[in-house]
């Protein structure tokens, strides 16, 4: 990074830059918060949670399931038998147009999703393993795991 | 070759044209939207960048009230550009927490907020701070500041968004609204969407054909270029394919559709540039683990940053200025951008140069080949067989024309392109002859065919062949010795067991194949042809183009064969260059494989890249695209992990001790707006890619 990012502060003459002694006390205190809120962040964004919800079985053997795009996919973790035909319904009530496009890797396809619709594609996942998807930008994610 | 365990998906076929443009719909509101709330995030933030200067400059302005530069006035004027402007950041990433993901809007709106309440607290018990020795500043124009320069990012962001999806849109425009169709004695306009097949339609000079079929009366030139890139106009005359989309020069002529709706050519061409679009490159899946854990990592550091800065200092000010600064400057949308967008403008550049590919894989792997096996018949050569020589030899009892008469019965029972050549020329050189009745026939596949004739058994094929069925085809060595080094393919005939003649058949070779192979060779790649003709002959070939290294006598089976010991001597990625009809299974072997699209029927689907002229500079094109599209690829994840790697530390205040650095949180927002653009611009360069090789392979 060039010096151009830095900057020195603008009001330096100001005593916001002193070193003020803390009581241990208040020093143990904040580390142990901090601590705290670090592990419970981790395990709140990256710890498992569930197992995923199972698709409902439908009409012809199809499995199907509707997902509510809204700033994520609920339910994201989605649970299916390999080897038949899944339908997932997407409905979009979030505007941003990051999650207007929700991409299958594994399947070579993509689907539009239209504000406040419903749109649908059908999968089949042949072999059992997980089949992740996710939004046009790669920050929304969800999966389909096959069993 | 697809590493994808996933089947085929069953039938969902949208109408591609109205989604596209439902989804243009909204990304033009989506602008208006996010353009709206940025000038109102302009001016409000610009009041209270106003309001806090002569606190920042340390100067007392006589004029300016001194309710403006109240911390309650910034308060009132910073909350709209925080809660209205910036209201999409406090939602989603308030619902992306209750499903357990973070994201892009959980770091702005932490970061903002966690700006916006402390100078809350700041001016509400100004005593809290004063008490500790510190001066009670408030960080309203902080907070507003970041966020307008996030809406900008994310404006100029979707911008730039719609022009990577642009070539799709510009293919989907090629087609015209309206077909001019006969019916019933009556030629009247109708939507293309009412066209059936069957249906006969009428094209005038300079119009665009509405949809695939094949001309029934009339004629005309027709230019092919914005669907398979080949800039001459091809010739059009009753029972030529035509193809949808593209463009009726001076002549008038009607056509009998045979494709609508999602079967056509450039509905087929669309749907195989969005799937190449919805594919995941090998290097974008380490990217796309990072991203998965980026935010959470990212807040956990900032939390740590606090913790640190308030051990050392006791400072609760200045923690809290380096944790929004933490927040603001990691951008994982840099990461997650990288790989797709560049993937986007190139299959959409691809497809505009006529280069269809299949997967963001094919051009991964395209683009780090080393060895290219091209094809001879129909690859390198026009595919257009011609019989240049007829010689009898001595041995021969039969009268020319009779023997052309049986040949010419024996070989309209094969399929094979050199069959068809002779057949060609023996019927009309046959004379009064009468052509017999064939009574069992048998194709040997790359060898020849054997036929029982009235008893007498004929063989018409390679000469390699009639040698190793036990027949003395000494007589026959030194025509073909020298048929073979003026570049003929040579199939001699044999009548119960006696060479009678044989016949020199002339593929000539593509016009811009010497070009091509050059091309080829410039880019470093290994040049081999391949062919099932006899060695003389496909060496004369090679050589007349500049290939050095052929594999000649190879039976069509084998084909894959070859490839697969071209791999296994370590001369990988190798990728294979045919029509894609007779050679698949050798295109499915190699790593990329390349068909060449010969008229309106195009085999794209077995391979990896389709050039749809046919054209071979094509091929030195798509592997040069591919190259500048993963050379982007890496620049842009280079960039957006250097970036992220780069500017967590000193937002986190590690120079501050060494230099008296402190990020200001504001440039933190800056750099990460901006550098979610530059990777997005980055990738648009690529619309810029001119195919160097293809205007040489076109001028030759």
């Amino acid at each position: 990074m060039t010096p151009l990012f830095v900057a020195t502060p603008l009001s330096l003459s100001a005593p916001l830059w002193r070193t003020i002694p803390q009581p241990l006390a208040l020093q143990v205190l904040v580390t142990a918060v901090g601590l705290a809120l670090i592990l419970a962040e981790l395990w709140w964004f990256l710890g498992r949670h569930g197992g995923g919800v199972v698709a409902s079985e439908g009409e012809q053997g199809v499995q199907e399931i509707t997902i509510t795009v809204d700033g994520g996919y609920s339910p994201s973790q989605i649970r299916v038998k390999a080897g038949r035909p899944v339908r997932l319904r997407f409905h979009r009530t979030d505007p941003s147009g990051c999650v207007a496009q929700v991409i299958f890797p594994d399947f070579q396809r993509t689907l539009d999703l239209p504000l406040g619709a419903t749109t649908s594609i059908e999968l089949l996942p042949n072999r059992p393993g997980p089949y992740p998807f996710h939004c046009g930008m790669n920050m929304v994610r969800g999966s389909l795991a096959a069993e | 070759m697809s590493h994808s365990s996933a089947g085929s998906p069953c039938c969902h076929a949208e109408p591609a044209a109205g989604t596209a443009t439902a989804m243009e719909r909204e990304l033009a509101h989506e602008l208006t939207m996010l353009r709206r709330k940025l000038s109102v995030a302009a001016v409000l933030t610009g009041l209270v960048v106003a309001a806090t200067l002569p606190h920042m400059l340390g100067v007392h302005l006589k004029w300016l009230p001194g309710w403006f530069t109240s911390p309650w006035t910034q308060l009132v004027l910073s909350s709209p550009v925080l809660f209205w402007c910036g209201r999409e950041f406090f939602t989603g990433a308030w619902s992306a927490l209750r499903r357990h993901s973070a994201d892009m809007n959980t770091l702005v709106a932490a970061g903002t907020g966690i700006a916006w309440l402390a100078s809350l607290v700041a001016t509400a018990f100004p005593g809290v701070l004063v008490a500790e020795g510190l001066p009670a500043d408030v960080y309203y124009e902080t907070a507003a500041v970041i966020l307008t320069l996030v809406l900008l990012g994310r404006l100029l962001e979707a911008r730039a968004r719609g022009q990577t999806s642009e070539a799709i849109r510009r293919l989907l425009q090629l087609q015209p609204p309206t077909a001019r169709v006969l019916r019933e004695g009556v030629v009247t306009e109708i939507p293309v969407a009412k066209v059936m097949v069957g249906d006969l339609v009428q094209v005038r000079p300079g119009e665009k054909l509405p949809l695939d079929g094949v001309v029934v009366e009339g004629s005309s030139w027709v230019e092919e270029s914005m669907l398979t890139g080949e800039p001459t106009p091809v010739a059009k005359g009753p029972g030529d394919g035509v193809i949808g989309a593209s463009m009726n020069r001076s002549g008038s002529f009607s056509f009998r559709v045979t494709r609508v709706g999602a079967d056509t050519m450039l509905a087929r061409i669309v749907e195989l540039v969005r799937q190449a679009q919805s594919s995941h490159t090998q290097v974008q899946r380490l990217a796309d683990q990072v991203v998965g854990w980026f935010v959470p990592v990212v807040i956990a550091i900032a939390i740590a940053t606090f913790v640190l800065w308030f051990l050392v200092s006791g400072n609760v000010v200045l923690a809290s200025l380096f944790l929004v600064s933490v927040l603001v400057i990691a951008c994982p949308c840099a990461l997650g951008l990288a790989t797709p967008t560049a993937i986007m403008v190139a299959s959409g550049k691809g497809a505009e140069n006529g280069l269809i590919f299949r997967s963001a894989e094919a051009l991964e792997t395209a683009g780090g080949l080393r060895t290219i096996v091209l094809d001879k018949t129909g690859t390198l050569t026009a595919g257009q067989p011609e019989v240049t020589d007829f010689e009898r030899l001595r041995s021969g009892q039969l009268p020319a024309q009779t023997l052309l008469a049986l040949v010419a019965a024996v070989e309209s029972r094969s399929e094979h392109p050199l069959a068809e050549a002779i057949v060609a020329y023996a019927t009309s050189r046959r004379g009064d002859a009468e052509l017999p009745d064939v009574d069992v026939f048998e194709a040997m596949t790359g060898l020849g065919v054997l036929a029982t004739v009235a008893g007498k058994e004929v063989r018409v094929g390679s000469p390699r062949w009639l040698d190793a069925s036990g027949l003395d085809t000494a007589p026959l060595d030194p025509v073909v010795s020298r048929l073979e080094r003026a570049a003929r393919s040579v199939a001699a005939v044999a009548v119960a067991g006696r060479i009678e003649a044989c016949f020199g058949i002339a593929d000539p070779i593509k016009p811009e194949a010497h070009a091509a192979v050059a091309a080829l060779r410039r880019l470093g790649l290994e040049v081999v042809l391949l062919s099932g003709d006899a060695r003389r002959t496909s060496e004369v070939v090679a050589a007349d183009v500049g290939i050095v290294r052929v594999i000649a006598e190879v039976l069509p089976g084998d084909k894959a064969a070859v490839v697969q010991r071209l791999q296994e001597q370590g001369q990988g990625p190798v990728a294979m260059v045919g029509d894609g009809l007779n050679d698949a299974p050798a295109l499915a072997r190699a790593e990329v494989g390349i068909a060449m699209g010969t008229g309106t029927d195009v085999a794209i689907a077995a391979s990896d890249i389709t050039v749809l002229s046919g054209h071979l500079g094509g091929v030195p094109a798509a592997i040069e695209l591919s190259r500048r599209t993963m050379a982007t690829i890496r620049q842009n994840l280079f960039f957006a992990f250097a970036y992220n790697v780069a500017g967590i530390p000193i937002a986190a205040g590690l120079l501050f001790p060494l230099t008296g650095w402190l990020l200001n949180p504001m440039l933190a927002g800056a750099a990460m707006a901006f550098s979610s653009v530059s990777v997005v611009s980055n990738a648009l360069r690529l619309r810029r890619f001119q195919p160097a090789h293809r205007s040489v392979g076109a001028a030759a």
